[in-house]
């Protein structure tokens, strides 16, 4: 099925360089802003890059929510590298949840909710 | 079939689908018990050039019970990475694969181990294992079998893993059974709702014949599974309830400009996979997804499914005056206090001579295993059924005949063990969808990890 891509490794079988492509296939690259909203488009929600959230979170919304883990799995912080998904469930209400790494948090921001929406039209 | 796209969601996604879940007393270990968790259903052997392969993107797990909360004390956790020699050919190999480092393999998978405890603490205890390429054919893949047992690695402390590609050793004659519940062997019996398609019996077909699946498959001390001081068949320590789950991130995107899926967010669960058939054919179309995203330990909401399953209500009806003691059974309303024993709680002492695998008042869907008692040295298919106390629905075995079983049950074999009033229809003990192991052409292994070398692209179809 769909996933992080497959890492690359090993020699390059086309010629008799060995190339290490690991690290190259190891990088996500960041989504773009438009991209994203394409995506999120289809989870009823919106989307932003890492960056844009970041400052959001920093900001006075009330987080209902903590950050959950998997049982037993450690929350794994997201780093600017990974995407961060945002879904708002509301837009009146301002009901979003942000997703980041393995965990999620639970906002509610009515002005960023209709900034997000405003934006995805 | 037992759990091969069962539920509305998860029948789109294939790589979290979890289709059976077998665990048993190692035959030939018998101081270890065998799990084995398959996933990816009715794999044709030719899909390639991207033959079948575990998700990376999906967390795959094994957990057990043994306290008897319905809540995991140890878990097993698989995580997988696929790994490309060479992104600049559509090949899946170049040239024979002879060793499971051979440079000729293109897309490769490894995984990791870890073994975490209910606490949240966890071990890790193997990564970067090799699984074994899919069966391709003999230029792909020649001496497939040594090459796959190759795959069987030791992780020390009694410990063996294997991940991968396996021939689905799970017996169904699908074709029939949806078709409106005929069993070809009584079909003539069938009402057929009066069109006479059928005038005489005819065998079984398996339907899951030839197809292969990918199976996760871990042998562990019994003592690193049952609380300590477990001993003997009537200490309820010696039972466990095992479950398998597969979970993903819960937010994804298709990110249009890579064609690539982002994922974000903490691990839900998608999938779930105790008892065999349970979310098939118990658990009703509405609940079905809700089912397969809810730990066991929340069953207690389903319960109804089982004392009234719809199966037993369609059998009299199907089969006119075949089932006059079920039909009055169902009838009477009386709820089906066997197979809530059977499958929700596990069967209490006192029951069945010299067995039990009672987990306690906790309802939940869970493979109970009486670790103490022995593999068999002549197996039965039909398990408790068949006098054999080593089978089926004491864990499961690779070969176990669980359609008959359960289909025995539900039309009423079972329920004088609860109410001895009851005589069960003479057809009780014949209803069958006419399979056997002798229905799975490739033969099921003695060792590790005993379910058979999978079919080759090259060779199936023939």
């Amino acid at each position: 099925m769909c996933g992080g891509r497959p890492r690359r490794e090993g020699k390059d079988m086309s010629s008799e360089n060995f190339t290490d492509r690991s690290a190259e296939g190891e990088q996500r690259q960041e989504p773009s802003r438009r991209s994203v909203l394409h995506g999120a488009a289809g989870l009823a929600g919106a989307g932003l890059a890492a960056t844009a959230i970041a400052g959001t979170l920093a900001a006075p919304a009330s987080a209902s929510a903590a950050p959950r883990a998997h049982p037993g799995r450690a929350a794994r912080v997201s780093s600017s590298a990974e995407p961060v998904i945002v879904h708002v469930r509301d837009v009146g209400s301002g009901e979003m949840d942000v997703f980041a790494g393995t965990s999620r948090v639970r906002l509610r921001d009515p002005g960023l909710a209709a900034r997000l929406a405003q934006a995805a039209r | 079939m037992s759990s091969h796209r069962e539920a509305p969601e998860i029948s789109k996604d294939p790589v979290a689908d979890s289709t059976d879940l077998y665990a048993f007393v190692s035959p030939d270990q018998p101081t270890t018990v065998t799990i084995i968790a398959n996933y990816i259903p009715l794999q044709a052997p030719a899909g390639g050039p991207n033959f079948y392969e575990f998700g990376d993107d999906v967390l795959y797990e094994i957990h057990v019970d043994n306290d008897g909360d319905a809540l995991a004390d140890v878990t097993y956790r698989f995580n997988f990475q696929t790994r490309l020699r060479n992104p600049d050919t559509f090949l899946y190999n170049t040239a024979p694969i002879l060793t499971l480092n051979s440079t000729s393999w293109n897309s490769r998978q490894f995984y990791s181990v870890r073994k975490v405890m209910e606490d949240g603490t966890g071990t890790e205890l193997a990564k970067n294992l090799a699984s074994p390429p899919c069966n391709v054919g003999p230029l792909s893949t020649p001496n497939y079998a040594s090459l796959a047992q190759a795959a069987v690695h030791d992780l020390g402390g009694g410990i063996k893993v294997f991940a991968g590609q396996r021939a689905e050793g799970f017996y169904v004659d699908l074709g029939a059974i949806f078709d409106l519940g005929d069993l070809r062997p009584f079909e003539n019996l069938h009402n057929q709702y009066g069109m006479s398609v059928f005038t005489g019996p005819a065998p079984g077909v398996n339907a899951t014949n030839r197809v292969n699946v990918h199976s996760i498959a871990i042998q562990v001390p019994i003592t690193d599974l049952v609380q300590k001081g477990a001993s003997g068949e009537s200490d309820p320590r010696s039972v466990i309830g095992v479950w398998t789950t597969a979970s993903r991130q819960a937010a994804s995107v298709f990110d249009a400009e890579t064609g690539k899926t982002v994922t974000s967010g903490p691990f839900v669960q998608v999938s779930r996979l105790g008892n065999p058939l349970i979310n098939e054919v118990i658990i009703a179309l509405g609940d079905k997804d809700l089912w397969n995203k809810l730990p066991p330990a929340g069953d207690k909401q389903f319960a109804h499914y089982y004392a009234q399953p719809g199966l037993a209500a369609a059998l009299p009806t199907l089969y006119p005056g075949v089932f006059p003691n079920l039909a009055a059974l169902v009838a009477s309303g009386k709820p089906r206090a066997d197979l809530e024993a059977i499958l929700l709680t596990g069967i209490p002492s006192g029951i069945i001579s010299g067995f039990q695998n009672n987990t306690g008042s906790v309802l939940s869907d869970m493979l109970r295993l009486n670790t103490a008692i022995p593999p068999s040295s002549n197996p039965n298919i039909l398990g408790l059924l068949g006098g054999d106390l080593a089978g089926f629905p004491n864990g499961r075995r690779v070969a176990d005949d669980i359609v008959t079983v359960e289909l025995r049950a539900v039309a009423g074999l079972t329920f004088p063990l609860v109410d001895n009033t009851f005589t069960p229809d003479g057809a009780a003990s014949k209803v069958t969808d006419g399979l056997t192991p002798a229905s799975v052409t490739a033969p099921f292994l003695t060792t590790f990890p005993y379910l058979g070398v999978p079919y080759s692209g090259f060779d199936n179809p023939s």
